[in-house]
């Protein structure tokens, strides 16, 4: 690959359960919190469980509170994020616009604007027909027209909703708009607020735990659900170099792939993950051994933990030994179209600080990768290389790699 | 966005018929009453469930459960692909364009819940509610193997599916794409369509059902049929901002270039016409509705049909929540 179209990571932001900024968030991580709680956003009556780990909303300063209630949650959860990561890249405006005019976007959600789509069908189910106005906020596209409007941006936009790769599969995406020369520069991120419907659903299919949620516990007994938001600046080595803005890391590998094994299940060998780490490893030029971490996708359901365990065998093979592996959805939930984005916030924060998120709760550790499970933030060795990877529903399987600059 | 891409397969399912019957009429529009008002109806074109083209995907296991939008996409998939064998089928990838996605079961699932409360929701109904659902239907039922994506976006999300599929091909993921766009009808959009204006008395919008969708491949010399540029990126949130958008999504486009007409009887209309007025029309066919991606999906089919008479056609691409694009066609790659 041309070393000037290498896509560099110059700003990033997050909005998680654990802080209403990456940094925050990070720190909370680090230090080892979870941010599991009463679910107080909807009624949960008549689900198995009642708990999620809720996002404190960042405020949006000079907006009046119809302005905000037309933004809707899902929104309010992505543009503190988008604007902390255009301030990290020194493209942001003291009046918190993108300095860059034309901006490409590369996003992803899962649910959208849902909240407003509930809000419809309840209005609807009333027959209160002056209150179906929110319907229109409902789709995806329009909290990528309530970033353009925010940060006074145009150009081109792409929003993929893969499930719970999406937020890979944009940053995936970013990276390649970069790669071929047709952006310069991208914002890339994704979002999701949490919803009754996508709540229920996971419930209903006996996904959310009612206990504590254990990824890669052998008692693991599903998953927590969650909310956030998180975005980067992704350009070229050389525009990022022109403007003096000094890269986090670099993107250098994305391996992206579909399990065609079954509509909610992995491939009990993982072997679809195994090719996205292959191809993300090989587009990188990177060996298993020179990875130092990953973040595991790790939702602690029995089916996920145990397909993904060993798909880390079989990659790493003898390295397996040497590299270290968490999932950080003890500490934040499940933020599913949000998830690729905020684990991806993460591995580039362990990458840069040295420092790895310890895996919560864990008691009786999947014994193939017992011993590569974070117990310790001090990393063994110093390493180069770090690895973000995420599986969803439809089989979507991707893996993004991050190397130092 | 300079693209290259030759199309090299093309498959419909419109309220008109399948494949080569998709575009011969107009179809025969159902009067259907509006959830939250049934004494009021709105016109709405329905694709046949019953066709044979549809009906022979009954027996494939992953469609047992499926919403009709599977089976839209996967009998245009099917016809995008024919002839193609099971090795160059797993050298293929997967771009579909929704805009509601599998509304037929979300609205069915939230009403469940509402009326039986959370323990009676259905975990069979559920998955199917999750955009990406009918993506991975079509990829495992017709067995391709590259990467599967779900966009979400107005008409403008099939501009980001094409964009998509280039770049798959750029970096040589796969050997070609199946790009789609689809959407399915439920009573509900009608109440939704209303809140949002657009069926203001006197508007002759109908709603509609579909996919449609083309095979791709890198351009090579002699194909023919090339697609060679996609720009969206021009968003808005009024009428006035609709005509700025408009005026600059043309910009640098050859004033000569034949437009395709695809705004139709929304309320965009009246923009393309003045936007496009100076420029020759192309044929837009028979009226099929408003189906979002499909919609713009079908006159990307159109288009394409008239490459014989026309060496160069542009297709406005009329997003009518977001933004404005362009698409623009050659018959051959030099032209």
């Amino acid at each position: 690959m041309d070393s000037e179209r290498i896509p560099v990571i110059t700003g990033l932001g997050a909005v998680t359960p654990l802080g209403t900024d990456a940094v925050s968030s990070w720190a909370g991580l680090i230090a080892g919190r979870d941010a599991e709680g009463p679910l107080t956003l909807f009624s949960t009556e008549g689900c198995r469980a009642h708990r999620a780990a809720m996002a404190a909303l960042p405020p949006l300063p000079g907006r009046t509170a119809k302005e905000l209630s037309r933004l809707g949650r899902a929104s309010r959860l992505a543009i503190p994020a988008a604007r902390e990561a255009l301030a990290g890249a020194g493209l942001l405006d003291p009046a918190g616009r993108s300095r860059l005019p034309i901006l490409s976007l590369a996003l992803s959600t899962t649910g959208g604007g849902m909240g407003f789509g509930e809000e419809f069908l309840r209005a609807l189910g009333r027959r209160r027909a002056r209150l179906l106005g929110p319907a229109a906020r409902y789709q995806p596209q329009q909290q990528v027209l309530d970033l353009q409007r925010e940060l006074a941006v145009a150009g081109p936009s792409f929003l993929v909703a893969n499930a719970c790769a999406s937020g890979a599969n944009a940053l995936g995406h970013a990276a390649a708009l970069v790669r071929a020369g047709a952006a310069e520069c991208v914002l890339a991120g994704g979002f999701e607020a949490l919803s009754e419907l996508i709540f229920t659903g996971f419930d209903c299919l006996q996904a959310t735990t009612t206990e504590r949620c254990r990824p890669f516990d052998l008692n693991r007994s599903g998953l927590l659900l969650g909310e956030g938001a998180a975005f980067f600046v992704v350009e070229t080595e050389a525009h990022a170099r022109r403007r003096g803005a000094a890269p986090l890391c670099r993107l250098t590998g994305y391996g992206h792939t579909t399990d065609l094994y079954h509509l909610t299940q992995p491939e009990p060998e993982g072997s679809a993950l195994v090719e996205v780490m292959a191809r993300a490893a090989r587009q990188a030029g990177v060996s298993p051994a020179e990875i130092g971490y990953v973040n595991a996708h790790g939702t602690a359901t029995p089916v996920n933990d145990g397909a993904e365990a060993r798909a880390y065998v079989r990659f790493f093979g003898e390295a397996l030994g040497g590299a270290r592996i968490s999932s950080t959805k003890a500490a934040i939930g499940h933020t599913l179209g949000a998830a690729g984005a905020i684990e991806a916030c993460f591995t580039i924060q362990a990458l840069r600080a040295q420092r790895l998120p310890v895996q919560l709760n864990l008691r009786d550790p999947i014994p193939e990768i017992a011993a590569a499970l974070v117990r310790d933030p001090a990393p063994p060795r110093p390493f180069a290389h770090a690895l973000s990877v995420n599986l969803g529903f439809g089989g979507s399987n991707a893996a993004l790699l991050f190397s130092q600059p | 966005m300079k693209l290259d891409l030759a199309i090299v397969g093309q498959g419909a399912v419109t309220p008109a018929g399948v494949g080569a019957a998709a575009f011969a009429r107009e179809p025969r529009a159902e009067a259907v009453p509006f959830v939250g008002q049934p004494e009021k109806s709105w016109p709405a074109f329905r694709v046949d469930p019953q066709a044979p083209a549809l009906a022979r995907w009954r027996g494939e296991p992953r469609l047992r459960r499926a919403s009709p939008i599977s089976f839209f996409l996967v009998e245009a998939a099917e016809q995008c692909l024919a002839g193609l064998s099971a090795e160059e089928r797993r050298a293929t990838g997967l771009v579909v364009a929704f805009s509601t996605g599998s509304l037929v079961y979300s609205r069915r699932f939230y009403a469940a819940v509402a009326r039986e409360g959370r323990g009676a929701a259905s975990p069979a109904l559920f998955p199917e509610t999750v955009f990406n659902s009918p993506v991975s239907h079509v990829a495992a039922a017709l067995g391709l193997g590259g990467a599967a994506y779900a966009l979400v976006g107005d008409e403008t999300a099939w501009i980001a599916a094409l964009k998509t599929a280039w770049l798959w091909l750029r970096e040589k993921e796969v050997a070609r794409v199946v790009v789609l766009g689809a959407e399915e009808f439920d009573p509900i959009v009608l109440d939704v369509y209303r809140a949002a204006g657009w069926l203001r008395r006197g508007s002759r919008f109908v709603p509609s059902e579909g996919a449609g969708g083309v095979l791709v491949r890198a351009a090579e010399a002699d194909d023919a049929n090339i697609l060679t540029e996609g720009e969206d990126g021009f968003p808005y949130r009024s009428r006035r901002e609709a005509e700025d958008a408009a005026q600059r999504a043309l910009i640098g486009i050859e004033p000569a270039h034949v437009a395709l007409p695809s705004a139709r009887r929304n309320w965009l209309a009246p923009v393309e016409a003045a936007a496009t007025a100076s420029r020759p029309a192309a044929d837009p066919g028979p009226y099929l509705g408003e189906a979002f991606a499909a919609s713009a999906a079908w006159a990307t089919l159109r288009a394409l049909s008239q490459l014989d008479t026309h060496s160069k056609i542009l297709q406005p691409v009329w997003g009518l929540n977001h933004q404005i694009g362009t698409l623009q066609f050659a018959k051959r790659r030099s032209s």
